[in-house]
């Protein structure tokens, strides 16, 4: 049963994820890749990951895709004719030297996989003779809440900082010219 | 008047050349509005008076004296210009001046109304002055220079009525013939001048003469060197086979003809040779005298059959010419110029008087109704009751022509032909056919011209009587010179003795030491032999064309064979010009096909090779350049579109290197 | 059981799927799409590893880090692009050739 889930979860995360690259639709593919990240968010569970999931889909789903239509649809003049753009071809044609590349990193990477799939590193044998894993019964959120505010003190003020840059170099850069 | 008369000699045969010079450029400045030659005539006979008062009476029998001075320098050697005087020379100078006056008065009625007189004066004053300039040349090359003034005077004076075809080819003829003569001159003046290295007579042939300082003169060069002369002297005195520009020289005016073509001019050869007798070897002098011989032969031959007066009398003067030059062949130069000077009167006498008849034909000619050529024998006949007094001159030169005691011929003639037997005796063998062929000549001699004086003066007129009464004695001015050279032609103008020459001035002038014995027998023997032989010949002349008892077929092959000169004319023309002509069309088209071709295919092929390193450097050369430029282009481009500015483009580049990366470092 | 490999290999094919993204578009806004899910598979790595790490908590840590980064990378992102649309009038990549030589 687990299996299946996870199953599931992958494929309709690496079919939508699929389908987004090769819409031809802007829109279509900006909306589908909800569906991804859902995806990828339930994959997340299966990691024991629970509070990351929820980040996911809280950040990914509800700030960054928003953000992403929002500028979709303030940059693209051509929205219209993209949106009412019911084309005969339902799927972009795919780019073969960029497919030929991408399939080339994921034999590798596939390869590297299956090559090393059973010479695990020796701080994970450890922690799993040790029992040191993460158990589905345990406290996460407890437990990440515990090491922010304790071990990753400094990287966690650090990125508070640096999103905090963020936020306003990007104001600053899509602010009207005129203002300048 | 004393300062006058003590010019020297030098000095005055300067003048006697430069006279008739100052008279030419005066005729040519002149021009047309000269006609009556007043100054030619003034000139030449101021040219003869000084000639010989101050230059002949001074010089003849005493110390020859020269001038000489620096003309040029090449390299260390230096060219000069002088006078020479001696015996030769001066007695040369005078026969020249002594001739040209008679023939000047004579021109003057002769040529009287000619269209060109003026040009007629101009050039015989020309001819004057280079012919006296070439008698007192001390040096080969100035001798040289006027030797073909000479010729040039010589063949505008032959050329004089240019509007006839047959004076134009006869000019050109003597003009061309000539230049084979000078070639020869040339190669001889070479010949010496490298023997020598001096061309002056005097330090060659002179007493200290570098010839006398051990020479010798049997080398091949001095061989050749004496042949080149001989075959200068054989185109100027028109020796066998050279002489055939001689006849046809006649197409000259006749007055000319008797000063250039028979006593001057002609004689121009025989001066030569014997001012440098000493240079020939014993093979040259056989060959100058058995050329002569054949000249005089065959020459001899021809007049016998000629119809038209001045070329019996040109052949006669040719064959006379081969008399002197045997004579220089022997040896006996003093000889050969004793003929000259003899020769050169009664030649000239000839001349003139022909040219009388001639003027009283042609003069015939303006009533006659019908045309016939005033030149030709067969148109006289009984002219001595219409032209006494020309009929006995003309009968004196025939005589002394023929050699006839008491006249010069006779005298000058003997002395050839004894010391011709003398020699021949000397060298024994077939030279003995050489003076023997002499008295047969001299017998043949006596034939043809007494056969001229019973055609043209005896027997009946034989073209229409009504013609007579137009045929009158030659004018006053025509006469007297003719009458003065008449009494040159005789015996006591050269010697005392009428039977023997050895007692004339001009042989003792000369004083030749014979290299043969003297045989007393023949100085006897001869001179009768020839008389009589002679005395025969006018017998049998007399009784055939006077008496009309004429045996001969008139077209028998001899007579035929001696009018057409035994083909040589012929030959010349259908063998030599036309050999040449063609052989000149051969080169002609050897140059334009051969040479030619050759230099237009050699252009082509450099053009084709030029065309192929064109077609190389464009296409090897500059492709190769091309090819690296274009390659480093391409690459370029290559490299250039890697650059296209997409960021996708950069990525996917580096990502690719990436990827290759990784499966190195997999696959290592 | 979920293996680690099963996650690895999700992940790669999720990567590159991103990595095609980010080559093969022709909008600057799916580029950035395929930027978050190349994201995507390497948080998806963290949080797979991050199982074997009870002490320390790292992979879901540093999963969050990356979620943060990623939302900072897309405001900036999307701030450049807007921009970029401001100056050129377009989104496409392709347009814009500036680096050219």
């Amino acid at each position: 049963m687990e299996k299946f889930l996870f199953y599931a979860f992958a494929l309709l995360a690496i079919g939508s994820a699929l389908l987004v690259v090769n819409l031809k639709n802007t829109a279509r593919a900006l909306f589908l890749f909800f569906i991804t990240l859902f995806g990828m968010a339930g994959l997340f569970l299966f990691a024991l990951a629970d509070f990351v999931a929820i980040t996911q889909i809280m950040v990914y789903v509800g700030g960054v895709l928003i953000l992403m239509i929002f500028a979709f649809m303030l940059s693209n003049k051509a929205l219209l004719s993209d949106m009412q753009n019911i084309s005969t071809h339902f799927l972009s044609i795919p780019n073969w030297q960029s497919l030929l590349l991408s399939l080339g990193f994921l034999t590798v990477m596939i390869y590297g996989v299956i090559t090393w799939q059973d010479q695990m590193p020796n701080w994970i044998l450890e922690n799993i003779k040790t029992g040191d894993i993460i158990q589905a019964t345990d406290n996460n959120i407890n437990q990440l809440g515990v090491k922010f505010m304790t071990q990753y003190v400094l990287p966690f003020e650090v990125i508070s900082i640096f999103l905090l840059m963020a936020l306003i170099g990007a104001a600053h850069l899509s602010r009207k010219e005129e203002q300048r | 008047m004393g300062a006058l008369f003590n010019i020297s000699p030098i000095l005055a045969s300067a003048l006697v050349v430069v006279l008739p010079f100052i008279a030419f450029l005066y005729q040519a400045l002149r021009g047309k509005k000269s006609t009556s030659g007043n100054i030619s005539l003034i000139a030449i006979i101021l040219s003869a008076v000084i000639s010989a008062s101050f230059v002949f009476a001074e010089i003849w029998g005493h110390t020859p004296q020269s001038a000489t001075y620096n003309w040029f320098t090449i390299g260390t050697k230096t060219f000069t210009f002088g006078i020479l005087l001696n015996n030769l020379t001066v007695l040369m100078q005078l026969i020249v001046c002594v001739i040209a006056v008679p023939v000047h008065i004579y021109s003057r009625s002769y040529m009287k109304g000619d269209n060109g007189i003026h040009r007629y004066w101009m050039y015989l004053s020309l001819f004057c002055f280079a012919m006296l300039g070439l008698t007192i040349s001390k040096n080969l090359l100035m001798m040289y220079i006027f030797w073909e003034l000479v010729g040039f005077a010589s063949y505008l004076l032959i050329g004089f009525w240019f509007t006839k075809e047959a004076a134009v080819q006869a000019n050109k003829k003597a003009f061309i013939v000539n230049r084979i003569g000078d070639l020869g001159f040339l190669i001889g003046i070479a010949a010496v001048f490298s023997t020598f290295g001096s061309l002056d007579l005097v330090e060659i042939l002179g007493k200290d003469g570098l010839f006398y300082q051990g020479i010798d003169n049997n080398t091949g060069l001095m061989t050749i060197a004496g042949l080149g002369f001989f075959l200068g002297a054989m185109a100027k005195s028109a020796q066998f086979p050279l002489h055939i520009w001689l006849p046809d020289a006649m197409e000259g005016p006749t007055s000319v003809s008797s000063l250039i073509h028979a006593a001057t001019m002609v004689a121009a050869g025989v001066f030569l040779l014997s001012s440098l007798f000493p240079l020939f070897n014993d093979n040259v002098l056989v060959f100058i005298a058995i050329i002569g011989t054949i000249t005089a032969l065959s020459s001899a031959y021809f007049a016998l059959g000629q119809y038209d007066i001045k070329k019996i009398l040109a052949f006669s003067t040719v064959s006379q010419l081969g008399y002197m030059m045997v004579a220089v062949g022997i040896g006996a130069w003093d000889a050969a110029m004793f003929h000259l000077t003899t020769h050169a009167f009664f030649k000239c006498l000839l001349f003139l008087c022909a040219g009388a008849v001639i003027h009283e034909m042609a003069h015939a000619k303006a009533h006659s109704t019908t045309d016939y050529d005033p030149q030709d024998l067969r148109n006289m006949g009984g002219l001595r009751r219409q032209m006494p007094k020309t009929f006995i001159l003309m009968t004196v030169a025939s005589l002394a022509l023929a050699g006839f005691p008491l006249t010069s011929g006779f005298l000058s003639k003997d002395a050839i032909v004894i010391s011709s037997f003398e020699w021949a005796i000397d060298k024994g063998g077939l030279f003995i056919t050489i003076p023997i062929i002499l008295v047969l000549v001299s017998i043949a001699t006596a034939f043809y011209i007494g056969r001229l004086i019973f055609k043209a003066f005896f027997g009946e007129f034989r073209l229409d009587k009504s013609l007579l009464p137009h045929l009158h004695e030659a004018p006053k001015t025509m006469l007297y010179p003719m009458v003065f050279l008449g009494i040159c032609s005789l015996f006591f103008v050269f010697s005392w003795n009428p039977i023997s020459y050895h007692g004339a001035a001009i042989l003792d002038g000369f004083s030749v030491a014979y290299i043969f014995k003297e045989i007393h027998s023949l100085h006897i023997i001869v001179p009768i032999t020839l008389t009589i032989t002679a005395l025969c010949s006018w017998w049998v002349g007399y009784r055939w064309y006077v008496l009309d008892k004429y045996p001969l077929n008139p077209n028998s092959k001899w007579i035929t064979a001696a009018q057409h000169q035994l083909g040589m004319n012929d030959f010349v023309n259908n063998k030599i010009v036309k050999g040449t002509l063609t052989f000149s069309n051969w080169a002609y088209l050897f140059d334009k096909y051969i040479v030619d071709g050759l230099v237009n295919s050699i252009g082509h092929i450099v053009k084709i090779l030029s065309q192929v390193a064109s077609w190389f450097d464009k296409y090897i050369v500059d492709g190769l350049v091309n090819t690296i430029a274009g390659t480093a282009y391409y690459l370029g481009h290559l490299l250039r579109w890697v650059q296209n500015g997409r960021l996708q483009n950069y990525l996917g580049f580096a990502l690719t290197v990436v990827l290759i990366g990784i499966i190195y470092l997999i696959i290592r | 059981m979920i293996t680690l490999t099963h996650f690895l290999v999700v992940s790669a094919c999720i990567f590159c799927i991103g990595l095609y993204a980010v080559l093969a578009k022709r909008n600057a806004i799916l580029i950035l799409v395929g930027i978050e899910l190349m994201i995507n598979a390497a948080i998806l790595n963290f949080v797979a590893f991050g199982r074997y790490d009870k002490i320390n908590y790292g992979g879901q840590v540093f999963a969050l880090f990356a979620i943060v980064l990623a939302a900072a990378a897309v405001a900036v992102g999307l701030a450049i692009i807007l921009s970029v649309y401001r100056h050129y009038k377009t989104i496409n990549p392709d347009n814009i050739t500036d680096l050219r030589d």
